[in-house]
């Protein structure tokens, strides 16, 4: 591997983005993942040939290869589910995982204040939840755009009293309870002496050297602007954040998909077959976001996604061992229009639209990553048979970059 | 998408980034960083400045580069640790009135991930942040020479100093390391690692020659490297350096060797004075320091007098 990546699903996450991560930092020297969406909420597995297993949060996919994170300015980090994240890495022999790890501090930061400001506002939607997480991620951006430059970030962290104003601020504008401030400044103090902060051109500085990796959070399909209002998460889930990172500096846009297409909680699944899908050893039904949902493959909402995301260079095709052979190709109301960005009302109309819609399916695919590329227009580089690096191979020769 | 599985249980997090091994003083490089810090990043730099302040009206600029690579062995790691304790030798003797100090590193441009590390000049401990910040490469190929050139080339052209610009006294500038430079600074390594977009490359001589115009420069070969001694090594610095090439045998009197060094050339002054000087201190280095400079030691400055901008390298060959 010798270009920079951007990983993406091009669905409504749970794709195996990790899983993939995790081969590409296993195929040669990779200088850093990057994250550069969501926060503490995304939740990729990564299984080791040799069994250990870690739900990545915050680090990236490739630590347990011992490959450095980064978490870029358009993270929300959570610097409390951060440390016990890294007490888990560590008891799965990584030396030490808060020494992997860079933080650049104008990310916000999420603090028990949001996550439980955000836990009230979707209690208070009772059967109309959104499938939020928990974790506050909704309310921290929220809270920083509704009060510009009060939003605490990273960089407060070095900066107790500072932090500690905007923390009382915070509490008492969300109007929440939860830990003393000066209890949370401690923990945030600590952190920011263990953990190295950076500036936003370190980003320069990591794509001088090996190849970089960023790896998305959520799917495209859920995207703040772009996704089926109000079933979406506070980010931007397409290649766009990373391709602000890289500002010019050319890498390739791998799409992740499954051969049937899954989804968390509540929301617009127009292929969903609950035959499918069976049991997913680490997919649970979340007490927040709700259950784990099944549908056969989604060639429209992904052929949507790629639209939304301007497309992508290459695809890498998880559950290649799934014993499916459905693929939906179209809808009874064809395909999905991609709305002006910030229109939610737009998106709202949409998401209607696609809630009544019927799909029609071609049945009896076996070669799915033949398939796949057919329907999608994009080639599978990447097939994925199992969880772990040695259930993938690589299915198309070299990726031609489409150079802007 | 997830479900947050990570406790946010903020007592657990306050103990747990406790618990965690505290920062090293290489912190940095300790941490398995693999690129250069930002701050040391001389990329688009377009000057680091000494300058005088209300504080420090009449700043020396001492600037210490040493080479990070593989043949130095341990050198690198023990220059961090001795270091910090420069700023503090250079005024409790009054060396110098208001020594600003800058630490960088030297790799090699031809295969390291880090070619050029360089902080800032500053007046109290926050280089020693710096020294912490510095990558330690290892790397360096096996052509025993490394991109002093690169380094010096910044110096030359990148760095701006009050105490030269106002003054006319030239700032001092400590190389450390083992090997040699690259005859030439190459056009496409300093478009790299530095962004300039120069039109050809320039030879190791003439940057040499713009160079000594704004420093004293000194070239530190300490034992303990791998070249430690080498009469290649130091004959190809001689040429460039002159007489302002020490051999030091004890790493650890590096800081007073500086230290001396800087008192001499502001003929504060004479080598006997500054060993005396170490005594007093306590400090164990008098011997090994003695031996170093004794070179330098011929009671007056060893640089041309005022300014010659137009002419050649500062240097003036005894």
């Amino acid at each position: 591997m010798r270009e920079h990546m951007i990983v993406v699903d091009l669905g409504y996450g749970d794709a195996g983005k990790g899983t993939v991560v995790d081969w590409l930092c296993a195929q040669g020297p990779v200088q850093a993942v990057v994250r550069f969406n969501g926060g503490a909420q995304a939740a990729h597995n990564v299984v080791l040939p040799d069994g250990r297993h870690h739900t990545f949060a915050q680090f990236g996919s490739g630590t347990l290869r011992g490959v450095p994170t980064h978490l870029s300015r358009f993270m929300v980090v959570d610097p409390l589910a951060l440390a016990s994240e890294a007490t888990h890495l560590a008891g799965l022999g990584v030396p030490d995982p808060f020494g992997l790890l860079t933080v650049d501090r104008d990310a916000l930061i999420a603090t028990p204040y949001h996550a439980a400001a955000g836990r009230a506002r979707e209690l208070a939607r009772g059967a109309d939840r959104h499938g939020s997480c928990g974790m506050g991620i909704g309310a921290t951006m929220a809270y920083a755009l509704d009060h510009p430059g009060l939003g605490p970030t990273v960089g407060d962290c070095e900066n107790p009293a500072l932090l500690t104003r905007k923390l009382y601020a915070l509490r008492e504008t969300l109007g929440v309870a939860g830990p003393p401030v000066e209890d949370c400044v401690a923990a945030y103090r600590a952190f920011a002496e263990r953990v190295i902060l950076v500036d936003s051109s370190f980003t320069r500085a990591l794509l001088r050297g090996h190849p970089v990796v960023f790896e998305g959070a959520q799917g495209v399909l859920l995207d703040e602007w772009h996704g089926f209002h109000p079933y979406t998460t506070w980010s931007t889930t397409t290649f766009a954040n990373a391709l602000a990172l890289l500002d010019g500096v050319p890498a390739v846009r791998l799409g992740v998909l499954r051969t049937f297409t899954p989804r968390h909680g509540p929301g617009p699944l127009v292929t969903e077959d609950p035959e499918l899908g069976g049991s997913e050893v680490h997919n649970t039904t979340g007490p927040w976001q709700g259950s784990f949902r099944a549908g056969h493959f989604d060639a429209v909402a992904h052929r949507y996604a790629l639209a939304v995301a301007g497309g992508a260079d290459a695809l890498a095709l998880t559950h290649l061992d799934a014993p499916v052979s459905r693929m939906c190709v179209s809808y009874d109301i064809g395909e999905l229009p991609v709305g002006t960005a910030g229109d939610l009302d737009g998106q709202d109309r949409l998401t209607r639209r696609v809630l009544q819609a019927r799909p029609r399916y071609a049945d009896g695919v076996d070669d799915w990553p033949a398939a796949v590329a057919d329907v999608l227009g994009v080639p599978v580089w990447l097939g994925s048979a199992g969880p772990t690096a040695a259930d993938k191979a690589r299915l198309s020769g070299a990726i031609t970059l489409e150079r802007v | 998408m997830g479900s947050g599985i990570w406790s946010t249980d903020v007592y657990a997090a306050a103990a747990n980034y406790r618990a965690a091994k505290g920062t090293s003083a290489f912190a940095y490089s300790d941490s398995g960083a693999r690129a250069v810090h930002d701050d040391l990043n001389p990329y688009g730099v377009a000057a680091r400045e000494s300058r005088d302040s209300a504080e420090h009206p009449a700043t020396v600029a001492v600037a210490v580069l040493f080479d990070v690579t593989g043949s130095m062995g341990g050198v690198p790691r023990t220059l961090q640790t001795k270091l910090p304790d420069l700023l503090g030798l250079l005024l409790r003797k009054g060396y110098a009135a208001d020594p600003q100090i800058l630490f960088g590193a030297i790799g090699d441009a031809t295969c390291d991930r880090a070619p050029l590390q360089i902080g800032q000049f500053e007046s109290d401990n926050r280089m020693d942040e710096d020294l912490g910040k510095v990558l330690l490469e290892g790397g360096g190929g096996g052509q025993k020479s490394e991109s002093y050139e690169l380094a010096m080339y910044f110096m030359a052209r990148h760095t701006t100093l009050d105490c030269f610009e106002k003054r006319g006294r030239r700032g001092y500038l400590f190389i450390i390391g083992d090997e040699l430079p690259y005859p030439k600074v190459k056009r496409r390594e300093v478009g790299k690692v530095i962004g300039d977009g120069l039109g050809r490359d320039v030879t190791t001589k003439e940057i040499v020659a713009e160079l000594t115009r704004k420093y004293d420069v000194y070239y530190i070969l300490p034992a303990g490297a791998s070249y430690a001694g080498d009469r290649q090594v130091l004959t190809a610095w001689r040429e460039l350096l002159g007489q302002n090439v020490l051999e030091l045998d004890d790493l650890d009197a590096v800081c007073e060797t500086i230290a001396l060094t800087v008192g001499l050339g502001e003929d504060a002054i004479s080598l006997d004075e500054g060993l005396s000087d170490l005594d007093d201190l306590g400090s164990p280095a008098g011997t090994a320091v003695g031996k170093a400079l004794a070179r330098l030691d011929r009671g007056t400055l060893v640089v041309t007098e005022g300014l010659d901008l137009g002419g050649d390298s500062g240097v003036v060959r005894l």
